[in-house]
């Protein structure tokens, strides 16, 4: 059946290229000829405040900017607290792709708040949702700073479940990040279809 | 210029972006303001990709406006760009264009902050237009964002009145496709109509005052604001931008802006007049409305404003009664809308106990310095409008004040004066707000005898909205390095006794600099200097790491609020722990421990 549009939110803290991902997927839509709006919320603060981009592409106009509880396909997340916070939009039959990177709440360093007692990554696993979880640990390189190109790193893992063309998706990453960073960014995309991939067998 | 389709094209844009290409095709010739969330772009877009425009950051948002005054009086359509709390800096100004005659079409871009998203008060820039007679006009995507904006100044120039253009976080923030004819020529467009134009008060006063006030000398300088308004108004039934669409006669809303299309998704059914211009409003289509639906009602993001205005014209509506605003709800969403109206709807409820993220300072940012100095010796001081007021939140209690931007030096003069010589209040302000206002405040502080402390942080930017360049950046729109204004030199001519300079990572010398100019019983400016880390991309030092068997979870460390330190919990167990890839090794932690657990 073909694909007639989809609502994802992409979230995670500042600094992790939330909206270079949306920027990037916004790219990819455009030429497949889809109509698209992105809304991005960057929240209070300046570095490490919560980010979250609603991100929609639709073969018809696309009206609310802003995507509602219960219609989201897939949430796409660099940071597990965020992740958190928005598996309540999550549709029946959508999916998460989480990153297991947690950068602590300042209210919980300082305690005016207490954490959650327990693991936000068994939290995650435990939703109703399909749910890909990925640690950045585990997926460390030489190659490239896995915590710094974690959005290429789940771009590419997107794509691959998508089951999309990489080499569009990667030209498009060529053309949009600067010169000195293409190579890393490549390495971090392919090692993330890659994942994905081998995942996908499994599952 | 060609007009044809054949150059059109789709772009991305989001609505910061189109304003700008907007004043492009409108043919603004300048474009003055000051930055503030989530309009700041407007500049940077128009600056970026329009050099036919002449752009300027100016010193405050009342300069900016009279910068654009000035331009439109000489024949040149200007904008000026700001955020509403910057427009309350800029009101007197826009009390004094209201009104008056407009020969180049004069248009506010002005950004408010819906749902408080980067932390404003809850305000609304459309309370100008009800204050001032003045059309508000409200776009609620890309491309309504950029010819709005050219509508703007049609208007403007036609009803001889400057227009506010309201954008908001949402609008500024959401990027959707917007037509475009890319082989557009850029003109000038020049309207020198009126020889003179006087605030509204000097030609009401004439004309109230004066018998004969028929007289020529007296008629040119009037301008009949109130007719132009109400011949706008009668107009704007008819206006494209203004569109009543009637389907079903259950529900009709009047709405405007991004929540039309919430509206048009959740209630497709609904019988909608989409408000172009919400300022002032089409009576005829709201009455056409009323009479073909059995509910009306009006869904405005911000204030109840068009709900009010509404109600004025003796129609009923419903709004606020079922849409309760601040606290109870920050800004409309397809949720809200939903959930009132639309009977059965599943009501979706985030997780809860999710920890709230306070704000943070960035790792390595100089404020984090100031901040901990007074922290640690309990140094009494009020904060500006800078990134340094992070400092205010309960989890760093730095500061015991703060106001609005440029207000720190006159709030501390003000404690100063009236708790005598008892203690010194401290003045911490920014660069930005420096040049802002508070260089204001400085000249009152020593012409009435002050003898506070002020500290001014210098990051060479205004760090809060991403790095706009001030007086004394080294960088600019329209810099020169002869025009450059020095913080230290303008402190000594305005007649400041001691005046220190100090880097803000030598720890020590900064810690008895502010000690110095606190505790001496004179005026006295210590300027703490150190690029923004994130502006200017600072060299990273190695990072700093905490050595477990050494660390007594006293908290010290985390107690001055930077992003790297985290309370990390495994397994019941907490570690105080650095993040090494934000960390940027300034060292500041390691001043705080006495264990000797933090190195680098």
């Amino acid at each position: 059946m073909q694909d007639t549009g989809k609502n994802i939110i992409i979230a995670g803290v500042g600094g992790q290229g939330i909206l270079l991902f949306s920027n990037l997927l916004g790219k990819f839509y455009m030429k497949l000829g889809y109509e698209l709006k992105t809304s991005d919320v960057i929240g209070l603060g300046q570095r490490g405040g919560g980010v979250e981009s609603h991100f929609r592409y639709s073969n018809k106009p696309v009206l609310s900017p802003f995507i509602k509880a219960g219609d989201v396909d897939y949430v796409i997340s660099f940071e597990q607290t965020e992740t958190l916070r928005h598996l309540h939009c999550l549709k029946k039959e959508g999916v998460v792709f989480s990153s297991t990177y947690e950068l602590t709440s300042s209210s919980v360093n300082t305690r005016l708040q207490k954490d959650l007692p327990e693991s936000k990554t068994d939290i995650i696993k435990r939703s109703e949702n399909k749910t890909f979880i990925i640690d950045p640990e585990e997926n460390k390189s030489s190659e490239f700073n896995i915590n710094k190109m974690m959005n290429i790193f789940m771009l590419g893992y997107y794509a691959e479940f998508r089951g999309y063309s990489h080499d569009e998706m990667i030209q498009i990453v060529k053309e949009s990040v600067p010169a000195k960073f293409v190579e890393g960014n490549i390495k971090a995309y392919e090692k993330g279809s890659a994942i994905a991939r081998a995942e996908l067998v499994v599952s | 210029m060609k007009t044809g389709n054949e150059f059109a094209a789709m772009k991305m844009m989001n609505g910061n972006e189109a304003v700008a290409r907007g004043a492009f095709e409108a043919g603004v010739k300048i474009a003055s303001g000051f930055p503030g969330t989530p309009s700041t772009e407007v500049m940077d877009y128009t600056n970026l990709k329009y050099p036919d425009i002449y752009c300027e950051w100016s010193t405050n948002e009342k300069v900016a406006l009279e910068v654009a005054i000035g331009a439109s009086f000489a024949g040149y359509r200007s904008m000026a760009i700001m955020k509403t709390v910057g427009l309350h800096v800029a009101a007197d100004a826009l009390g004094g264009a209201a009104g008056s005659q407009i020969n180049g079409g004069l248009v506010l871009v002005v950004g408010d902050d819906v749902g408080r998203i980067a932390g404003d008060d809850y305000n609304d820039c459309r309370h100008y237009g009800n204050m001032f007679n003045i059309p508000v006009l409200e776009p609620s995507d890309s491309q309504e964002a950029k010819d709005l904006m050219v509508k703007a100044f049609e208007i403007s120039e036609e009803y001889s009145t400057p227009v506010i253009l309201k954008i908001t976080s949402v609008t500024c923030k959401t990027t959707s496709r917007v037509v475009i004819d890319e082989e557009y020529n850029f003109q000038v467009r020049h309207r020198e109509k009126y020889p003179v134009s006087f605030s509204k008060v000097i030609m009401t006063t004439i004309m109230t005052k004066a018998k004969g006030s028929e007289h020529p000398k007296l008629t040119k300088c009037f301008n009949n604001f109130t007719a132009h308004m109400k011949r706008l108004a009668d107009d704007s039934n008819n206006f494209a931008i203004n569109k009543l669409e009637l389907n079903g006669t259950k529900i009709g809303i009047i709405t405007a802006g991004t929540p039309y299309y919430y509206v048009k998704e959740v209630l497709p059914e609904a019988s909608v007049l989409k408000l172009g211009l919400v300022m002032p409003l089409p009576e005829k289509q709201i009455r056409e409305l009323a009479e073909h639906v059995d509910k009306l009602y009006v869904i405005e993001d911000g204030h109840d404003i068009i709900e009010k205005n509404i109600k004025d014209l003796g129609v009923s509506v419903i709004g606020k009664e079922l849409f309760p605003r601040f606290p109870d709800m920050m800004r409309f969403t397809p949720d809200i809308i939903e959930e009132k109206l639309v009977p059965g709807a599943v009501k979706r409820t985030p997780m809860k106990d999710v920890p709230f993220r306070l704000p943070v300072s960035c790792a390595g940012c100089s404020h984090l310095f100031v901040s901990r100095i007074l922290k640690k010796h309990k140094i009494k001081a009020a904060a500006d409008v800078t990134c340094g007021l992070i400092g205010c939140f309960p989890h760093m209690e730095s500061y015991s004040l703060q106001k609005c931007m440029g207000s720190s030096i006159a709030l501390a003069h003000g404690y100063n004066k009236a708790k005598g010589q008892d203690e010194n209040f401290v003045a911490m302000i920014g660069d930005g707000g420096f040049w802002a206002t508070g260089i204001n405040g400085l000249m009152n502080l020593i012409f009435n005898n002050g003898q506070s402390t002020v500290i001014i942080v210098d990051n060479s930017c205004l760090a809060m909205t991403g790095g706009q360049h001030v007086a004394s950046s080294e960088f600019g729109f329209n810099y020169k390095p002869e025009n450059k204004l020095d913080i230290a030199k303008v402190c000594e001519a305005i007649g400041v006794s001691d005046i220190v300079s100090v880097d803000a990572y030598e720890f020590d010398n900064l810690e008895e600099s502010i000690l110095n100019s606190v505790n001496a019983k004179t005026n006295s400016v210590v300027i703490v200097k150190k690029p923004c880390v994130t502006k200017f991309k600072l060299p990273k030092a190695t990072p700093s790491y905490i050595d477990q068997d050494k660390c007594t979870k006293c908290r010290k460390c985390v107690g001055i609020g930077c992003l790297a330190i985290e309370s990390k919990t495994n397994d019941g167990l907490v570690d105080i722990v650095i993040n090494q890839d934000i960390c940027t090794g300034c060292g500041l932690c390691s001043t705080t421990c006495k264990f000797e657990a933090i190195k680098s």
